[in-house]
């Protein structure tokens, strides 16, 4: 089979176990690990595994049987609505522009939806408007934005002006960001713990959202991970195999934005899961968009869920954000995958 | 500070009448105040005050003085009715308490800054050359820490024994209300958290709250464990979490009429199954009040809204 | 981005543009003794700078707005020199101090000492920020390979460096959410809020120092432009230099960053203005950047105190706003040109 180079770096080392299936099934051991993990932790100790028959109770159930149903099964399926939704869209990201170091933060939506919701805490008349539909609609303004200086809507747009739209763009709600610091404690300790990504209060109505775009979306991705598979070749080469690399730029970083919009709207930014989970992804099977899909979807769900674990286990009385269990989890991982790529650069 | 030693002989036969005439005059000059962070010299009867917290305003009002500038977040109605009554509406609002004017703070011309410990000790040099300049916590510690500071203005105003006075009228009000109270409350417990519609944050025993609700004989909540940094008495709080304390009482502290997470909780049964929300005790409070403005005067106010809770419970 | 250009009558540009800035810098740092939330007369600044009788403020002006002054403007033309240094040796027109993340290693470095070390005097505060700044930049220059850069690696690089510090700031600030973490997070929006001569002093002497190395280094990458190999001959020693510059480059921002918090977009833009006003040359055009970084940061500082008293709108904001427009248009008018 022909190897796939992804950039001009070189290709990234495969790890090949004995069988693919081994992966799989070690994959699926430690998402499962982690899905347990969250949904036997929480606030009250008598809520465990056996609860899981409330679902069928209705009325009946116990308030151990209904915490599970409404409370820790719906935070442990958005969390990995959350994984599957930012992995595929960071793994969209870094196929479109060719560089394995994009991810959902560089398109301004994480910023713009921040602006969003330090307007909904400071401006009176906004304040009326739930959180998630400001920051859905600042959020996606800004990608809006970031398309348009890139280029978008005049034909003439490549990686690179994408990438730097969105440091331009994200500076705006950057500084509303750091505008909300200032403002008295309520607000500053609010606009704090938005920005790093907080899921404690999520209900199945989020969890269904989230989901609702996933499951489409993972469709559409598949569909083009032929031509994403094409684009990491190249523009060049792929120009004579009569496809138009810029149509699937445009198409990969709509939806990207989009499965993007829909996770800030629910959790706030979280920002490791997109740029982390395609890396361990194309570690473990190589460049093949048709395979890397599905492990993409396992490792971000794994991901962001044994992060709502670990922010519940965590010794401390109040729950960590979940971004930031991200944070830290994603934090060496890709510090190590950046320092490995510049090893192999000269090979 | 005492006047130069007059190198003649003969005065020094006169100890007693050396002694009398240097206390006499550092009576007229300043008077040297330790505070949290070092000692200032003050003198002895500031007129022109800025104080840069809520609880030091009501210090200040406990003694019918009238500050001359406010950190008031820009926002005059934060400042509490039961002091606008004694200390008037003249003020000049200085800008948030996090970030102090200090351009208007000079352009008033104080005589004496009041400052908080945790917000301010960055600028403290900065404030100290604008005027004297005191610094005393007013955001951690709980309802004895909050009356040690109040004693302490008072000492650093000069006006000891007057505060004094007020403190021990203070404490005779507080122990009639008590006194009314605590028939109801033995054995309830009960539970403070400030909400709105992001979170819930509860406070914990060892916090101002949470120490006033104990001397009125609730029991409290949540464990006693735990050091009193901010992060522990200031918990954000999950419904899950909540609904394993489980609190006998719930207080709710909210600002204006926006909309709660509470609202949102109302339909869900595990919000329901709370023991507080089941036997209906469930009170809605000013956070404003109850959270933000510390001192003796609005302790009194938050004193009624619990005796207005606890006739409740008959 | 043009070459040097040969043209037929004496480049006047250079000298006028410096002249004009050089009197602009000092006049708008004059006018902002006036502008504040007191807005004072005429009478009573002069009466405060000379010492005479009269009505004076001598807190306002002589403790508050000159210091501050004066170090937005040192501050603003650290960062902008930094900028036009990292500009030209990674021959990169977009790299900034921001994006090779300096900014967030030396503010990442500032709140772990401001939180876990607070026994450590302000005035000592640029030791951790300069360490901090270093790490971040040795980390990205290497991970970017020196010698053959790719923009838009360097710039991902840079990035996700800068991703991570920011996690780890966004860690500590919910980790500490007590008032005391306030004047942290007032500090990182770039604000110079109680700002006064001590922090002026603190880091004056490493800035102009600096500035000035910078500045003789200029001349020494006029002839790096020519490429590796000429330079050489010319007798150039181009590693060395490069790695000073850099090094200059990452303590200039970081130290700056460390009195004055993180201000955004100043380290970017001003080469680039610079550039556009009298050309590639460095030796004109790093003096340039540092003039109009210092004015950049002046203004923005004094239009903060005056817009909406008593409140202040930090420096760091205006910055980012004006460059956030800027950025956009540059790269709309690149787009034309094209």
């Amino acid at each position: 089979m022909t190897d796939l180079t992804f950039s001009r770096t070189g290709r990234p080392p495969r790890i090949r176990l004995s069988r693919g299936g081994m992966r799989w099934a070690v994959l699926t051991c430690v998402l499962a690990a982690g899905a347990l993990a969250s949904l036997l932790t929480g606030g009250r100790d008598d809520v465990g595994l056996a609860q899981l028959a409330g679902l069928f109770a209705g009325e009946a159930a116990s308030t151990a049987e209904q915490t599970m149903r409404d409370i820790r099964l719906p935070r442990t399926l958005a969390a990995a609505g959350l994984g599957i939704n930012l992995g595929v869209a960071g793994l969209l990201l870094q196929a479109v522009t060719r560089n394995p170091l994009a991810s959902p933060a560089i398109l301004g939506i994480n910023q713009g939806a921040a602006l969003g919701i330090v307007l909904g805490l400071t401006v009176p008349a906004l304040a009326v408007a739930p959180g998630w539909l400001l920051a859905s609609v600042f959020g996606l303004a800004a990608a809006c934005l970031t398309f348009a200086i890139a280029g978008l809507f005049s034909g003439r747009i490549d990686s690179m002006r994408l990438i730097l739209g969105g440091v331009a763009v994200g500076a705006i709600g950057f500084s509303a960001v750091r505008l909300g610091y200032t403002l008295e404690d309520d607000i500053a300790r609010e606009v704090v713990r938005w920005t790093v990504g907080d899921i404690a209060d999520l209900r199945i109505d989020a969890a269904l959202r989230l989901l609702a775009f996933a499951l489409p979306g993972l469709g559409l991705a598949y569909l083009m991970a032929h031509r994403l598979n094409l684009m990491a070749m190249g523009h060049a080469a792929s120009n004579g195999l009569g496809f138009d690399p810029r149509a699937t730029l445009v198409q990969g970083t709509v939806l990207a934005a989009l499965l993007t919009g829909v996770s800030i709207s629910v959790a706030g930014p979280i920002a490791f899961v997109g740029l982390v989970a395609p890396h361990i992804a194309r570690w473990l099977c190589g460049a093949d968009h048709r395979r890397l899909l599905p492990v993409v979807v396992l490792i971000g769900a794994t991901l962001t869920i044994w992060a709502d674990a670990l922010s519940k286990l965590l010794p401390q009385a109040e729950e960590a954000p979940v971004g930031i269990v991200v944070a830290m989890l994603g934090a060496p991982w890709l510090l190590v995958s950046v320092l490995r790529r510049s090893g192999t650069a000269h090979v | 500070m005492s006047p130069p030693l007059e190198p003649q002989a003969d005065f020094m036969k006169f100890p007693t009448v050396f002694l009398a005439l240097a206390l006499a005059a550092g009576a007229a000059q300043a008077r040297d105040v330790t505070h949290e962070l070092g000692t200032t010299d003050v003198p002895d009867s500031p007129e022109r005050i800025v104080v840069l917290e809520f609880s030091f305003i009501d210090a200040l009002a406990a003694l019918n003085l009238a500050p001359v500038g406010i950190a008031d977040d820009d926002q005059r109605d934060r400042v509490q009715p039961v002091w606008s009554e004694r200390i008037g509406d003249d003020w000049t609002s200085v800008g948030t308490r996090k970030t102090p004017n200090l351009e208007i703070i000079a352009s008033l011309q104080p005589d004496l800054i009041i400052a908080d410990k945790s917000r301010h000790a960055a600028v403290y040099e900065t404030l100290g050359q604008i005027a004297p300049t005191v610094v005393y916590d007013s955001l951690t510690g709980d309802y004895e820490d909050m009356l040690a500071v109040a004693d302490e203005i008072g000492t650093a105003l000069g006006r000891a024994e007057e505060m004094d006075a007020f403190q021990a009228g203070h404490g005779a009000r507080m122990d009639a209300l008590r006194a009314d109270v605590s028939e109801q409350t033995q054995g309830d417990d009960a539970q403070f958290g400030v909400i709105n519609a992001n979170g819930l944050w509860l406070h914990s025993p060892k916090s101002y709250v949470g120490s006033l609700l104990a001397s009125f004989g609730f029991a409290p909540v949540m464990p006693l464990t735990g050091s009193d940094s901010y992060g522990e008495l200031y918990q954000k709080t999950t419904l899950e979490q909540l609904s394993a304390l489980d609190p006998g009482l719930l207080i709710l502290g909210k600002s204006g009429d926006g909309r709660t997470l509470d609202q949102d909780w109302n339909a869900d049964s595990l919000w329901q199954q709370i023991d507080a929300v089941e036997r209906g005790r469930l009170f809605d409070v000013s956070s404003d009040l109850w959270s933000r403005a510390r001192g003796m005067l609005t302790a009194e106010e938050i004193a009624a809204d619990i005796r207005d809770i606890a006739a409740t419970l008959k | 981005m043009s070459d040097a250009r040969r043209p037929e009558f004496p480049d006047l540009r250079g000298p006028v543009t410096l002249a004009l800035l050089g009197v602009l810098l000092p006049a708008l740092m004059f006018a902002g003794l006036f502008a504040g939330a007191i807005p004072l007369e005429i009478e009573t600044v002069v009466n405060s700078l000379l010492g005479r009788d009269g009505p004076r403020q001598d807190f306002i002006v002589l403790q508050s707005r000159l210091p501050r002054a004066l170090l937005a403007a040192l501050a603003g033309g650290a960062l902008a020199l930094s900028g036009a240094l990292i500009q030209a040796l990674m021959r990169n027109p977009l790299a900034s101090p921001k994006i090779v993340g300096i900014n967030s290693g030396a503010a990442f470095a500032v709140l772990v000492t401001a939180f876990y070390i607070p026994a450590l005097p302000h005035s000592l505060l640029p030791v951790p920020a300069a360490l901090g700044g270093l790490m971040a930049g040795a980390l990205v220059w290497w991970c970017a390979q020196r010698g053959d850069i790719d923009p838009r690696q360097l710039t991902l690089v840079g990035l996700a460096v800068g991703l991570t510090l920011d996690a780890g700031v966004d860690a500590l600030l919910v980790a500490n959410t007590g008032p005391e973490s306030s004047a942290p997070l007032i500090w990182l929006t770039g604000s110079l809020w109680g700002r006064g001569w001590t922090h002026l002093a603190s880091v004056a002497p490493v800035l102009l120092t600096l500035a000035t190395a910078a500045l003789i280094l200029a001349f020494r990458l006029d002839l790096q432009a020519l490429g590796p190999r000429r330079a050489a001959g010319l007798g150039v020693r181009v590693g060395l230099e490069r790695t000073l510059a850099l090094l200059a480059a990452v303590i200039l921002a970081s130290v700056a960053v460390s009195v004055v918090g993180v201000l955004g977009f100043v380290g970017l833009m001003a080469p680039h203005v610079a550039t556009r006003l009298v050309g590639g040359r460095h030796r004109i055009m790093l003096p340039t950047a540092a003039l109009f970084g210092a004015v950049l940061t002046v203004g923005a500082d004094t239009l903060g105190r005056a817009i909406r008293p008593p409140l202040e709108i930090s420096a760091g904001i205006l910055t980012a706003l004006m460059g956030a427009a800027f950025f956009i248009w540059l790269l709309i008018a690149e787009d034309r040109r094209i």
